[in-house]
């Protein structure tokens, strides 16, 4: 019994340092200039508070623990979000069609497909977003900065 | 490479040929530091507009939005990512110049960046409700003499925001301690203006494009305009604050600048062609269809303007305690 | 009748062929514009308006091609809802709620179908109370002071307690993280930036739909990633049906009440479509749903919020019209495309310039039936995106994810955060946090806090403001019929 409810006692800490460090930030503001009694402080000062008594109830009454993803879903969902933290800086220098087709590429190889049918796949739906986006549309899409106009 | 040395020989047939300007615009950018809707969106994208069809850049101005910061996150963008670019204009408005005095773009300051041209402007207005006591502005700033926490300003801006400042330039010229009046923050001055109509604030320090059709109606009054001579149209019988002996203007121009490093001759180019914009009498009617007056200032003039407000504004959020 | 003759004149200006096809193009594009997550209607109005004016439209005919991609656009966002749980747009998140689990369930069709009659009933009702009261109703959202606007926030919250879940404590946790993201930004009744930890992308506050996006389509993404590596994943079935008489009769009190509910919101100038859809759902939740299927595929819980998001955007154009003030973000561009057409609006437009409001009315009447015409027979095909083999189709929800959002922010900022909120939102799921307690703390927690201070600073710190009118003391009242109606309703039901 003891096991098995370690996920909320878990989230019942972070969130009891969640609230104290919102609290703590809410505590520095400083106005110069106040257009009502209240202030900018009052109304976070009331959430934290609250969250801090919501996440001590979770401690103290913990439900069961779910299933959680073992370790070799772990490591899709990881390189799933990784990709997604290197697709976002590389949108601007490489551009849109190159970044979204090999990112595209990238996520279909781990759901199983080919590094071929991936980056056709990828490159059909880039290419069509890019006609949508920038031809229907006219909203502009990054070139890439990388490459010469 | 390829691409220099294009522009090289272009460059060279427009000197021989006596082009005035060695440089000419390609993909030209307007970046709106918003969302659509506002001022900086309607500039970029009229004043786009109009550069391609006066002929003065050959391909349509794409025009981006980027939201964040009150401007800030553009201004970051420009200074830091978009150096010499020669082909990208920022919108701009005495939000810009506001901001960057208060310190609320970081550390960047109005000094990074090459300020172009302000194409017209918006101006300040003092509403009242129409069955208001208060007929003339005289008798107003009399009562906010009086006791100022029993007039509820109500304007479209944060704290420290644009007509927030309108109604503290007021005060500090008449004399009223600007830390005593009540003034409430709204989300843009369309709802200022409804929680006026409905008697909730008794005061909305508005720009006069925004009051417009209100007082067309006969549901507001406007007790003077924030400008240094009398506007046109429905406004030519609303004296100004100056008149009055009241030394407040709020014009909310609305212009350009580029970023660090553009070449001059560029720069040149595009001081030129705003000129060429303004005096278009197709942005005279826009800017008359908008709601806005006749602004212009360009090239050294505009740079020497707006470095002028910012240190203004510094100075007049220190004095009135918004800034330390 | 007057109004009966103006509206037929305006009859006669919308079914002009030009207008008749502009009407049609407007909502077209503006259903795809809906569609694409991240853009919304706002957006579509605004990349319209030169091309518009480029066109040399004349005024009415400008304003009924731009209206028609408004409301087309709150038409398109409940299908990527449904489909992808990715958001089309802010009007459109709490149609993920319910839209998505029955697409999973194999009733896909029947979502789009229902929802579109939804969007259907709830946009023509909202023209018929445009036509009808608009200049009443005008009076009325003026009575809405600072201190309405707080109380009526209460009531929205008092609501919310229907979606309270299995374990209460973690529903509230989860308001209270919504509640905590509304915070970030400048304070505007002080001016000083809270919790953007000098970040200048988050001194106007996060973006509600990179939240709403990350939140529901990215930790989507991820826990279908989970399902597929287990060997869990089971085979949606595609049904292409359209919803059956039955469902419809047992929804059509919810679409109705929500078409008001949502009128009502909409024409308020400080409120909008998401504030609407969201007050809708958890309404009819609290009213009708006995067994607890709200949140698992209930087709009144995607009838609500979509009948009470195009109803809000219908009633979005009243302050617009006759008070000269934006009721959303989408009516105030309208606003501006208006002034460079030289009209201004305000009280006096429906004298000096009929033609534009009674064409522009008339043409909601004209667009509401085309949408419908438009949506229904395309069902069967947006229902089939969900036989496209999953190596290319959860990729795909990403990407679309991705370049919606950064289309229109244009900010690698944007993407980092809607993944951190794709991995806090996927750990809720997986602890059994509600997902849709956060958003409404979203939307509603600025509008709270900010009208609290708002009125205090009006009544230099007297509370008695709070309840001195009898609109707000009905609001009230209201609110504190919601927070007991289980006990009640219980009551009331052990007497019969």
């Amino acid at each position: 019994m003891e096991r098995g409810r370690r996920t909320d006692r878990i989230a019942g800490a972070l969130l009891l340092l969640v609230s104290a460090g919102y609290g703590l930030e809410a505590w520095r503001l400083q106005a110069d200039f106040l257009a009502d009694p209240l202030g900018p402080r009052a109304f976070p000062l009331l959430l934290a508070a609250s969250l801090a008594v919501f996440s001590l109830y979770l401690l103290v009454r913990p439900d069961p623990d779910p299933a959680w993803p073992p370790p070799h879903v772990l490591r899709g969902q990881l390189g799933m979000l990784a990709s997604f933290v290197v697709y976002s800086y590389a949108l601007a220098p490489l551009g849109f069609l190159l970044a979204t087709t090999l990112e595209m590429a990238w996520l279909s190889r781990l759901f199983g497909a080919s590094w071929r049918t991936g980056l056709l796949g990828g490159l059909g739906l880039a290419a069509a977003l890019y006609a949508i986006f920038v031809f229907g549309l006219g909203i502009p899409l990054p070139l890439g900065r990388w490459w010469p106009a | 490479m390829k691409r220099l040395w294009k522009r090289g020989i272009l460059a060279a047939i427009l000197a021989l040929f006596g082009g005035a300007f060695a440089f000419s615009p390609g993909n030209v950018e307007c970046i709106a530091p918003a969302n659509p809707g506002g001022g900086w969106d309607f500039t970029c994208r009229t004043g786009g507009k109009l550069l391609y069809d006066l002929g003065i850049v050959p391909r349509p101005v794409k025009v981006t939005n980027m939201p964040g910061g009150g401007g800030g996150v553009a201004f970051a963008h420009v200074v830091t990512q978009r150096k010499g670019d020669a082909n990208l204009l920022v919108a701009a408005s005495p939000a810009t110049t506001l901001r960057l005095a208060q310190g609320k773009y970081g550390n960047f300051t109005a000094d990074d960046v090459r300020w172009l041209a302000a194409i017209g402007a918006d101006f300040g207005v003092i509403a009242v409700r129409a069955d208001a006591p208060w007929k003339t502005l005289d008798d107003l700033i009399a009562d906010l003499r009086k006791d100022p926490t029993k007039i509820a300003i109500g304007g479209g801006s944060a704290v420290g925001g644009q007509d927030h400042m309108k109604v503290l330039l007021l005060a500090k010229a008449a004399g009223i301690d600007p830390g005593a009046l009540k003034y409430v923050p709204f989300d843009g001055g369309g709802e200022a203006l409804t929680s006026m109509l409905g008697g909730f604030v008794q005061v909305f320090p508005g720009d006069a494009s925004e009051t417009i059709g209100q007082m067309q109606a006969g549901k507001i009054r406007i007790l003077a305009v924030l400008s240094e001579k009398r506007l046109g149209g429905d406004f030519a019988d609303i004296p100004t604050a100056r008149e009055l002996g009241y030394d407040a203007i709020w014009a909310v121009w609305r212009g350009f600048y580029m970023p660090p490093g553009v070449p001059d001759d560029a720069y040149a180019f595009w001081v030129e062609a705003m000129k060429k914009l303004e005096a278009s009498p197709e942005w005279a009617k826009i800017r008359d269809e908008s709601g806005l007056g006749p602004f212009f200032k360009g090239g050294a003039d505009f740079e020497a303007f707006v470095k002028k407000q910012v240190a203004d504004f510094k100075e007049l959020s220190r004095a009135l305690g918004l800034i330390k | 009748m007057d109004v009966l003759a103006q509206l037929a004149h305006g009859f006669e200006v919308a079914l002009a062929p030009l207008n008749l096809f502009l009407a049609f193009a407007g909502a077209f594009l503006g259903t795809l514009i809906g569609a694409l997550p991240g853009i919304g209607p706002v957006n579509g109005v605004a990349i319209l308006i030169p091309i518009a004016y480029a066109l040399k439209l004349p005024p009415e005919s400008a304003l009924i091609l731009l209206a028609g991609v408004y409301y087309g656009a709150e038409y398109g966002g409940r299908i990527s809802s449904i489909l992808l749980n990715v958001p089309g747009d802010a009007g459109a998140v709490i149609t993920t709620l319910d839209g998505y689990p029955m697409a999973q369930k194999g009733k896909a069709g029947e979502a789009l179908a229902l929802s579109a009659l939804s969007s259907f009933i709830g946009g023509t009702l909202a023209v018929i109370g445009l036509t009808l009261f608009a200049p009443y109703l005008a009076e009325w959202a003026i009575r809405f002071g600072p201190a309405e606007y707080f109380a009526l926030m209460v009531f929205a919250f008092t609501t919310l307690a229907s979606l309270a879940g299995k374990n209460p404590v973690k529903a509230l946790i989860a308001s209270v993280f919504g509640l905590m993201l509304a915070t970030v930004g400048i304070d505007p009744g002080s001016g000083v930036p809270r919790f953007t930890f000098g970040e200048l992308k988050l001194y106007d506050g996060v973006d509600f739909l990179v939240v709403a996006i990350g939140l529901f389509a990215i930790s989507e993404v991820l826990t279908l990633m989970e399902h597929s590596f287990l060997g869990t994943a089971t085979r949606v079935k595609v049904e292409t049906a359209l919803v059956s008489l039955k469902t419809f009769m047992g929804s059509l009190w919810t679409i109705l009440r929500s078409s008001l509910i949502g009128f009502f919101i909409g024409v308020l100038p400080g409120a909008g479509a998401s504030i609407a859809s969201a007050v809708a759902y958890t309404t009819e939740k609290r009213l009708v749903d006995r067994e607890g299927s709200f949140g698992s595929g209930d087709p009144r819980g995607v009838a609500a919020p979509e009948a009470a998001n195009n109803a809000a955007s219908g009633g979005a154009m009243v302050p617009m019209l006759t008070l000269g003030v934006p009721g959303s973000g989408t009516t105030a561009v309208l606003l501006g495309a208006l002034m460079m057409f030289n009209v201004t609006p305000g009280p006096l437009i429906f004298e000096q310039r009929p033609e534009i409001v009674w064409g522009l009315i008339a043409s909601m009447y004209i667009g509401n039936v085309m949408l419908l015409v438009l949506n229904l027979p395309l069902v069967g095909w947006f229902a089939r995106i969900l036989t496209v083999p999953r190596w290319f189709l959860v990729p795909a929800i990403a990407a679309l994810s991705f370049i919606g959002v950064y289309a229109v922010n244009n900010s690698a900022f944007d993407l980092l955060f809607m993944t951190g909120i794709g991995v806090v939102g996927y750990l809720m799921r997986k602890a059994g946090f509600p997902l849709a307690p956060v958003i409404l703390g979203l939307v509603l927690g600025r509008l709270m806090e900010i009208n609290l201070r708002r009125a205090l600073a009006i009544s230099g710190g007297d509370y008695t403001i709070l309840y001195a009118s009898p609109l707000s003391k009905a609001l009230w009242a209201l609110a504190i019929l919601s927070l007991f109606f289980p006990w009640i309703a219980g009551r009331l039901g052990r007497r019969r």
